[in-house]
């Protein structure tokens, strides 16, 4: 297994801060980096599901049962994601923390990303969705922790949208 | 070929207290407040496709209970790989139930797509190795006490007739309603 990169572990490390249990994912480049970091914690669940719906359903589950949920993936899988927000997460009012790698935006050179990263934030906006863009200057772990009390707090979802350089 | 109100008669007498069901949106989750469940139950009202990713996070967080998952046909055609999901996460506590009518009954009771899918094969295709097809009252309950008796997951595919005239109630509570009482 490759070594741990420090981003990474205090992203892990800010989900166990704030207790979750079970952290559903669709991987891309990055948040498969930074689930293999989830798979070293001996407090998170990895569930490895096949669409980001999927990943939402089953951490409003984990929470319904008295766990805390989250979910990982991309952002073009977040965008996937507007039925199953406004039918469960907002309907029933269960907390839904999100990690989105926030591919296309400034930080990202891959060119292909780039329709999906100009939509991204404006979307989360449409959807009223709580949102934060990670600042890799700042404490990680607390933002991660803050993200999850958010979606405690309000009974909804929070999105924490990161680069791949947060991981690092 | 047996209708709706039998099957859930017969799923309800099975359920204890340690059990939870989770049900997919439209006339299943319509009756289920009628029946008085002896378990908790999360009855969907809008969102198709997530009672059996919902059950899976579930049961993975509590596995002393044993999860129960009633998904409709049209819900799981729109989402068949949650199959392969449960069968990689392997909980030993979740059941499946896949209500097989043909119909997208909650919606005016349109036809699915005239494809002849095979359920059983597609549950085994995808990993999930101990699959049943039910076709009434008394193989669902033979079927889901061996269910519960042995590690799952179980899938049971249930032949259900649809019935265009039948009469089913309204939604008789809330989201935020179901969510506050289903305390596990």
């Amino acid at each position: 297994m490759a070594a741990a990169l420090e981003g990474a572990r205090r992203i892990v490390s800010g989900l166990e801060q704030g207790r979750v249990t079970l952290a559903a994912s669709v991987p891309d480049t990055w948040i498969g980096t930074l689930m293999a970091e989830v798979r070293r914690s001996s407090r998170i669940r990895a569930l490895d599901v096949a669409r980001e719906e999927e990943a939402v359903a089953a951490a409003c589950g984990a929470n319904l049962a008295g766990g805390r949920g989250a979910v990982l993936c991309q952002n073009a899988g977040l965008l996937n994601c507007g039925g199953v927000l406004a039918g469960l997460v907002e309907l029933y009012r269960i907390p839904c923390f999100f990690i989105v790698s926030y591919r296309g935006n400034q930080r990202d050179p891959v060119y292909y990303h780039a329709p999906k990263g100009r939509v991204t934030e404006e979307t989360l906006r449409a959807w009223r969705l709580p949102y934060a863009v990670a600042d890799p200057r700042a404490d990680l772990a607390a933002q991660v922790r803050s993200g999850i009390e958010f979606a405690m707090e309000s009974r909804g979802p929070f999105v924490l949208l990161i680069s791949g350089g947060d991981l690092a | 070929m047996t209708g709706r109100r039998a099957y859930l008669e017969a799923l309800v007498s099975l359920l204890t207290p340690a059990d939870v069901l989770v049900s997919c949106l439209g006339a299943n989750a319509r009756y289920l407040p009628h029946l008085a469940a002896p378990a908790p139950v999360f009855a969907l009202c809008d969102s198709m496709g997530v009672a059996i990713p919902l059950a899976l996070g579930i049961a993975l967080t509590r596995p002393d209970r044993h999860v129960v998952a009633l998904e409709g046909d049209g819900s799981l055609l729109m989402s068949p790989n949650v199959l392969a999901t449960v069968a990689g996460a392997g909980p030993k506590n979740l059941t499946l139930l896949v209500w097989v009518n043909r119909h997208y009954e909650s919606s005016g009771g349109q036809a699915l797509p005239p494809a002849p899918v095979d359920w059983v094969a597609l549950a085994r295709a995808c990993g999930i190795a101990r699959v049943a097809a039910v076709t009434d009252a008394n193989g669902l309950r033979a079927a889901y006490e061996e269910a519960r008796a042995a590690p799952g997951p179980v899938c049971l595919i249930l032949d259900v007739a649809y019935d265009p005239a039948e009469p089913v109630p309204p939604y008789s509570e809330r989201p935020e309603e179901i969510r506050v009482k289903f305390r596990l």
